[in-house]
């Protein structure tokens, strides 16, 4: 499913792992920093949720990546191998704080803020729906915010996340489904109401 | 997911009205989900990390090799130390084993061939040591020199 996917990063990636391959390094990081600066650290942010703790997973992947540029060996594309060198930096935090989350189910997350947008100020649908899409479920959440961040590309999120397209394709019908029932709860599911939005 | 938030019940096909709903979701989701950029002093302190990172390397190696020579000059040592006290034994052995030979030879030389080969046989005999010991040092000098 992500055939495609890693032919297009292959190509675009071409030119950074042919300067890998010459033994540029220094030219290389700079060409990759460019490219994917902002995107690790929109997975990083997904994932995080908290931007300075993204800017600093961020840092840290792509020093690992400096660290680790010589020793690229081309198996994987150079997209899927930097988001990987991300992700797992991203897994390593998360774990070291998952002893201080205190919402951990998933309904009782979008129950309690479904119930703090209900509080909310109605006119400001913007903040209502960001604070209902921080309520969805972990892999729905992160699916949906990438979907956006990248424009609506399937299968770079799909590569982000080191997950099929397919699965991809699930968290987001299941993420607006979850986002349409909660909309239905408060009274707020009628499409005139979300044809203009204030971002 | 019992209740209304059960996303296994969005699987049932969608009423038109749905359709226009999630149509406006969609739009107003990708309004609100804007894609964010790291703070404009990232690279900076990118760069920064990375030469901290480099320096922490150097260290760790120069230190690595540092420890890796001592390791190797106190090997070297110990060598040397057992090299010369096996020097040593083998000079007093040879000292030993040579001064019995001449206890029993002597006064057989002197029977059977008279008093010259007193001098001449232990000469001889010196000369032949002499060229084997050369022999050993330029065998145990050859590799060090390589």
């Amino acid at each position: 499913m992500q055939g495609s996917d890693a032919t297009d990063a292959s190509t675009r990636d071409a030119d950074i792992v042919d300067l890998i391959r010459r033994g540029a390094h220094a030219q290389a990081f700079e060409l990759l920093l460019g490219r994917y600066e902002r995107r690790l650290y929109r997975l990083c942010l997904s994932l995080l949720r908290e931007p300075a703790q993204a800017e600093d997973a961020a840092q840290e992947s792509f020093v690992r990546i400096w660290k680790a540029l010589p020793n690229y060996d081309g198996r994987a594309s150079l997209s899927t191998w930097s988001y990987a060198i991300a992700r797992n930096r991203c897994l390593t935090a998360l774990q070291r704080r998952r002893d201080e989350e205190t919402l951990s189910d998933p309904e009782v997350a979008v129950a309690a803020e479904a119930a703090a947008v209900a509080a909310a100020d109605p006119d400001d649908r913007g903040q209502l729906l960001r604070e209902l899409v921080d309520g969805l479920p972990e892999r729905y959440r992160r699916t949906l915010m990438l979907f956006y961040y990248e424009e609506r590309s399937v299968s770079e999120v799909a590569t982000m996340l080191g997950i099929p397209e397919g699965t991809v394709k699930t968290n987001l019908f299941r993420s607006r489904g979850l986002l349409l029932g909660a909309l239905e709860k408060l009274g707020l599911a009628h499409a005139e109401l979300w044809l203009e939005v204030a971002p | 997911m019992k209740n209304e938030h059960d996303p296994t019940r969005d699987a049932t096909p969608r009423a038109p009205a749905n359709a226009a709903l999630e149509r406006a979701l969609d739009a107003a989701l990708a309004q609100v989900l804007v894609a964010p950029g790291p703070s404009s002093a990232f690279r900076e302190r990118l760069r920064a990390a990375i030469a901290r990172s480099d320096a922490t390397d150097i260290g760790a190696q120069r230190a690595q090799f540092e420890r890796e020579l001592r390791e190797q000059m106190a090997e070297l040592k110990r060598g040397y130390v057992r090299l010369q006290r096996r020097t040593l034994a083998a000079s007093l052995g040879g000292a030993f084993a040579a001064g019995a030979a001449a206890m029993i030879a002597l006064p057989w030389l002197q029977s059977h061939f008279g008093a010259g080969s007193i001098i001449a046989v232990p000469l001889v005999g010196a000369m032949v040591g002499l060229a084997i010991g050369a022999s050993q040092v330029i065998n145990r000098v050859a590799p060090a020199r390589l």
